[in-house]
């Protein structure tokens, strides 16, 4: 399973002057429209980088607005104020330019069609020529080789997200949005994921926004993990993840790990004082 | 309660006994004249059904019905189907695609009909309105079906820049094809209604011909027979679009 | 897709001719099929130099029913009354035949492949049928509309019986609630929903249907004017009357949609 051999065969970053963060929020705010008089705010005065070939992790309760905040710089959503760009361009430019890789907690499959289509689509929807070798070999990757004429309903949740994971890295995108890839799976298979995807990523080194609600998976994943709390969403808190890569399963065990794991929950949860429930 | 605990057989077999229940009542109806003169047994319709010298009608009838329904099944979905792209492919047409097919929706199809003899002659008149009735439901099995595509799957497409034609080709039509499905087989009855109405207008062959002379004719078993036949061509149509539901909200679903 | 929209009135603007043409250009927007079909019909009737007998212009259409106006009033009336006693006839007796079937299990299994059955049976092909077992009258056009509105009242409220709240049922039984009970406070509000749209169903085909069957006998309401008026090879009144019964139909529509959102609005 060597990825080593995976060739690129999407055009270079149109944008790739250097010094220029791969993804850069400034002051963005995102306020949501509920009838014609009320609104509420997702987001607030959020501004933070995403440097090239890092990993980093936006960790936060539920409705703290991080979703908000992948949706933004995925092109879903437009911010209410701020300004937001993706490798020095718009988030629309960047998704036009087929440069991003996506996965969100719905597995998103086509059912009509096969796994090996499914992984394919991106191909597709980029008008570029299929490369029938670099889907096998990212099927083969995410470790679901045999099962590429199987249709999503035949596969587990598990083998769902995989499949989703490798059509993100299909046109080994400049930049990669995770939102919450592994929420709906049993603990067990996260972690087995989890580890899973820090050895594809070691191996790539996309920039990649990973959403989650999971400490471990923050920081055994992550190289920065920023901390949001809701009504409406803000950063409280950044840490920098120190941890060698590629990073073995063990990592997990350590004093260190669990010292950091803490420290983010407490930050999370704050046991006294003025957090929000 | 009717929570569904017993066996398939055993529902097969109660079903049964509902049809042959309402076989015998309709026989016993007609028997004893309880509903009048206008209630023909059941064997003296199976009789006239199976009476060799009357193949020939019976045949040319429903070859006639048959023939309408399907060209105007045909014309009904291909102009629905059409009509229903166009509104979806060019939004600011939609507000009108819906509102011209609320309004030929509401016209009665027997109000139509003296225009549609004009346009399109007698013969053609039941095809036309098969073609009306059909239209109306598959555009509207069609435009909802395009709409009923999964929120984070038109994510998936707009954070990989897929245009507007790729996304209706790979995205929006597929996920339409089961309400596709569902409109083409409710529109089996409606087909044969519009048609058996058209005939009634003096098309020259056809099942619904059969019923109206019947009917003036006071010819009772031979009416029944008449609506028997329009049953089967309904029944086996119904029967046929049901197999294709099923293989593509299998397949699509 | 934008939400809120229409939410907000717009100003009126204050330049008049503005404000006409917005108005104007929005109810092209909305019409322009049915402006382009009647335009190829008017021009249809100019080009082909067809007889006024054999089709006439839609504005004589429009002059007719103007000029008889009693006479299509009283019709479309009586055809209207028709639809909605019909309609409520039927969808009495398919909302308690549903409720039976619910009752007992043996009713429904009987009943089950019999009304699947007649689903498929074109409706129209009903007509002469009950035209010859109740005679030329209009309680025969009432019988028919109640026939063909008693189907999806019988299919929808039996749905709706069952489409119940999850658990709710479980709830009910483990309390000792009685089947009256579990009818009264569980199913029967669980249905209404569906029953509203077996009405809205009902009323767009009852109009239909009346017509029909006063059109196939010919004693009675809007049908019989139109078949009179073919007979006699009176094309305008023919469609004079075609007019009216798409009014009426429109009507008929119109109730079911606003009873179904009214039930609705209360219910959810």
């Amino acid at each position: 399973m060597s990825v080593a051999s995976i060739q690129p065969t999407a055009p270079e970053p149109i944008i790739g002057t250097a010094g220029i963060p791969a993804i850069n929020l400034d002051r963005v705010g995102k306020n949501f429209r509920l009838d014609a008089r009320r609104e509420v705010k997702a987001v607030s005065d959020v501004s933070m980088n995403v440097g090239k070939g890092a990993f980093v992790a936006i960790l936060g309760p539920s409705g703290c607005g991080k979703s908000t905040i992948l949706r933004m710089i995925a092109s879903l959503d437009e911010p209410t104020k701020g300004t937001l760009s993706v490798l020095g361009t718009t988030p629309a430019d960047c998704a036009a330019n087929h440069r991003m890789g996506i996965a969100f907690q719905d597995h998103a499959l086509l059912p009509w069609l096969t796994i090996f289509d499914n992984v394919a689509l991106p191909y597709r929807l980029a008008h570029l020529k299929a490369d029938p070798g670099r889907v096998a070999q990212l099927i083969d990757l995410v470790g679901l080789a045999g099962f590429e004429k199987a249709r999503p309903k035949q596969l587990s949740g598990g083998m769902r997200q995989r499949a989703a994971i490798a059509r993100a890295l299909l046109l080994n995108p400049d930049v990669l949005l995770l939102d919450e890839p592994f929420g709906a799976l049993d603990a067990v298979t996260r972690r087995q994921m989890n580890v899973e995807l820090q050895r594809i990523w070691s191996e790539q080194r996309t920039t990649t926004l990973l959403v989650t609600h999971s400490v471990d998976e923050a920081v055994f994943l992550a190289d920065r993990v920023i901390v949001m709390s809701g009504r409406p969403g803000h950063i409280i808190r950044e840490v920098a993840i120190p941890f060698e890569r590629p990073r073995h399963p063990d990592v997990m065990r350590t004093v260190e790990f669990h010292h950091l794991v803490n420290e983010l929950t407490e930050a999370l949860h704050p046991t006294e004082g003025t957090g929000a429930p | 309660m009717n929570s569904g605990d017993g066996s398939m057989a055993k529902n097969l077999l109660t079903g049964a006994v509902g049809v042959i229940l309402f076989l015998v009542l309709w026989q016993v109806i007609g028997a004893y004249r309880l509903a009048g003169m206008g209630w023909p047994t059941l064997t003296s319709v199976l009789d006239v059904l199976a009476t060799p010298s009357r193949f020939g009608t019976f045949q040319r009838a429903v070859t006639a019905t048959v023939r309408s329904v399907l060209l105007g099944y045909v014309a009904g979905f291909v102009m629905g189907f059409g009509f229903a792209l166009l509104g979806h492919l060019w939004p600011r047409l939609k507000v009108g695609t819906d509102q011209t097919t609320a309004v030929i929706h509401a016209i009665p199809a027997i109000a139509l009909a003296p225009l549609l003899i004009v346009f399109f002659g007698l013969a053609a008149t039941p095809i036309a309105i098969c073609a009306l009735n059909v239209f109306f439901l598959v555009y509207n099995a069609t435009s909802s079906g395009l709409l009923s595509v999964n929120n984070t799957h038109g994510d998936l497409f707009t954070a990989y820049g897929a245009n507007r034609y790729d996304r209706f080709r790979w995205l929006e039509l597929p996920a339409a094809l089961p309400s596709i499905a569902a409109g083409l087989k409710l529109a089996v009855p409606a087909a044969l209604i519009g048609t058996i109405l058209g005939e009634w207008f003096g098309a020259p062959q056809g099942v619904g011909l059969l019923m109206v002379a019947a009917m003036q004719n006071f010819q009772i078993p031979m009416l029944w027979s008449a609506v028997l036949l329009s049953v089967a061509i309904s029944l086996s149509m119904m029967a046929l679009t049901s197999l294709i539901e099923h293989y593509v909200s299998h397949r699509f679903g | 897709m934008e939400p809120e929209q229409g939410v907000t009135a717009e100003p009126i603007d204050a330049n008049p001719l503005r404000w006409l043409y917005s108005i104007f250009a929005r109810f092209v927007a909305r019409f322009w099929g049915v402006i382009i079909i009647l335009g190829a019909w008017q021009a249809w009737v100019l080009i082909s130099g067809y007889n006024a007998i054999v089709l006439p212009p839609p504005l004589s259409v429009l002059h007719q029913v103007a000029t008889n106006l009693g006479l299509f009033a009283f019709a479309g009336l009586q055809t209207l009354a028709v639809a909605i006693i019909g309609t409520v006839i039927g969808m009495l007796l398919g909302s308690v035949a549903a409720i039976l079937a619910w009752y007992s299990r043996l009713f429904s299994g009987l009943l089950t492949p019999l009304a699947l059955i007649f689903t498929a049976v074109p409706a129209v092909a009903l007509v002469p049928v009950i035209a010859r077992l109740l005679g030329y009258d209009i309680r025969t056009v009432i019988a028919i509309v109640a026939v063909i509105s008693f189907f999806p009242s019988f299919v929808f409220t039996g749905s709706g019986l069952r489409a119940l709240p999850p658990g709710s049922a479980d709830l009910f039984r483990v309390n000792g609630a009685s089947t009256w009970m579990q009818l009264r406070y569980l199913a029967l509000p669980a249905a209404v929903p569906h029953w509203m749209v077996a009405l809205r169903l009902g009323a767009a085909s009852a109009v239909l249907s009346a017509i029909i069957a006063e059109f196939a006998m010919g004693t009675s309401g809007l049908g019989s004017v139109f078949s009179e008026a073919r007979d006699s090879f009176d094309m305008t009144r023919a469609l004079g009357a075609s007019l009216v019964a798409t009014i009426i139909s429109v009507i008929g529509f119109l109730l079911a949609i606003s009873a179904e959102r009214i039930v609705r609005d209360r219910w959810d």
